[in-house]
């Protein structure tokens, strides 16, 4: 934050605490922030086929699968449990929950090396690279 | 009739027949078309064939198969019985057209209608007979949509066999007559002992006759809105029952190929929308100039992250 001079803490110590959990990236925009019953819809309708994963939302059907998170990184789903009133304030957000793989889904395109989410886990191997230390 | 095929997954459709009787292979055959189960919000549409010797056409009029929706329940499993007891001369074969079927077709990037399913469906059934040796030389078919366009389309696919498109065909054909109990008593069944692939507990049956009219049918819907996820796949999601309901009591939920207004939807996008560039000021001042993303992070939606 740039305009002004809040910090925002991650609680590292939550991770070990947190939780494993599944995690699905889906291809829309819910207007919801909150508990889902994604057990009992989502994983409890998914059929495993050969190459991809398959279920509907909303009556739309997805396809998808299963993608690592780069190596030597973990996911984490953060959770802020006292808002702060004002933007001056100093935030602290705990870590919820962890994930090393999570399910991305494709509006009815089968899952391919070309996904955005696929790509996007690319850079922190670029990264290294670019910004790692020279080795002789 | 054995429905485990279709119970096994109740989310794809399927294909369940009897056995072509031998006599059907070697006599100059006619067959029917009916569909059941076309406008409920709930469970699959069943689309059956029966068929049967040109010679035994008498026979089944004596056997008083009547257009199903006349008949009630007990009635339609009672001459499915005497269809069945039959079997030396009068096959059947139904396709179950799923509900979750239905919703991702209808609700397709490309709409698949249901016009264009059930056309598709019945011409698939008299292949499938076709197929399996039947001599098919007549075919009679409850309409969908306009009778004479269908009829020209189906004449032209199966040259040969003489169609015959009628509204209200189910009562004035006993084959079609009969067609229509077969898909009718495999909807009813269907429905009755749906099993939900979704962990929801102790569901209700009580659902009434799945049409969006019916009080009870309404009552489960309203009692069985998950606001996110909407409804299990037992639900036709393209139904505007369903959408409403889900619009008004569930979480909006955005498609990148919503027919959402230009405007709203690029502002929810944070892109520009094409009206923007008649209001903005000349100069565009009010962008700020930075320095522009390099495409692999934009091919990437990766994005530095500054404030959460």
């Amino acid at each position: 934050m740039s305009c002004n001079s809040s910090v925002t803490r991650v609680n590292v110590s939550s991770v070990g605490q947190a939780q494993r959990v599944p995690v699905h990236l889906l291809p829309c925009e819910i207007e919801h922030n909150g508990p889902a019953q994604v057990s009992q819809y989502l994983t409890a309708t998914t059929k495993d086929c050969k190459l991809e994963k398959m279920v509907s939302f909303r009556g739309r059907g997805l396809k998808g699968q299963e993608l690592s998170c780069p190596q030597g990184y973990t996911g984490l789903v953060l959770k802020e449990t006292n808002k702060p009133g004002s933007d001056q304030e100093d935030r602290t957000v705990k870590v919820s929950s962890v994930f090393d793989k999570l399910t991305y889904w494709n509006l009815e395109t089968p899952p391919n090396s070309d996904d955005t989410v696929v790509m996007a886990m690319d850079w922190p191997e670029l990264a290294e690279a670019i910004h790692g230390p020279v080795e002789d | 009739m054995d429905l485990s095929p279709f119970e096994s997954d109740n989310s794809v459709s399927c294909r369940l027949a009897s056995e072509i009787p031998d006599v059907c292979r070697t006599e100059d055959c006619c067959l029917g078309i009916d569909e059941a189960g076309r406008g409920p919000v709930l469970g699959p549409m069943v689309y059956g064939i029966c068929f049967c010797p040109v010679s035994k056409k008498q026979e089944l009029k004596d056997s008083k198969v009547a257009d199903s929706k006349t008949l009630n329940e007990v009635e339609r499993e009672n001459l499915f019985q005497k269809i069945d007891e039959s079997k030396s001369y009068i096959g059947w074969a139904l396709q179950i057209i799923s509900p979750n079927t239905i919703s991702t077709s209808m609700l397709q990037r490309t709409k698949y209608n249901l016009n264009a399913i059930s056309h598709d469906t019945a011409i698939d059934l008299v292949q499938y007979a076709l197929d399996s040796g039947v001599q098919l030389k007549e075919v009679f078919v409850d309409t969908v949509g306009p009778a004479d366009k269908y009829e020209d389309k189906l004449s032209k696919r199966f040259p040969g066999i003489d169609v015959t498109v009628r509204p209200k065909a189910d009562s004035l054909f006993p084959i079609v007559s009969a067609a229509s109990i077969c898909a009718k008593v495999a909807r009813d069944r269907v429905v009755k002992g749906w099993s939900f692939s979704e962990d929801m507990g102790d569901v209700e049956a009580d659902y009434g006759s799945g049409y969006p009219s019916d009080p009870k049918t309404k009552a489960w819907m309203l009692k069985y809105l998950d606001p996110v996820f909407g409804y299990p796949q037992f639900v036709r999601f393209s139904w505007s029952t369903a959408q409403t309901l889900m619009d008004s009591k569930g979480v909006t939920v955005h498609w990148d190929d919503d027919d959402e207004d230009g405007e709203k939807g690029a502002q929810r996008q944070n892109n520009k929308s094409m009206l923007a560039y008649f209001s903005a000021s000349a100069g565009g001042k009010d962008q700020k100039s930075t320095h522009q993303t390099h495409r692999f992070f934009t091919e990437r939606r990766l994005k530095s992250l500054e404030a959460l």
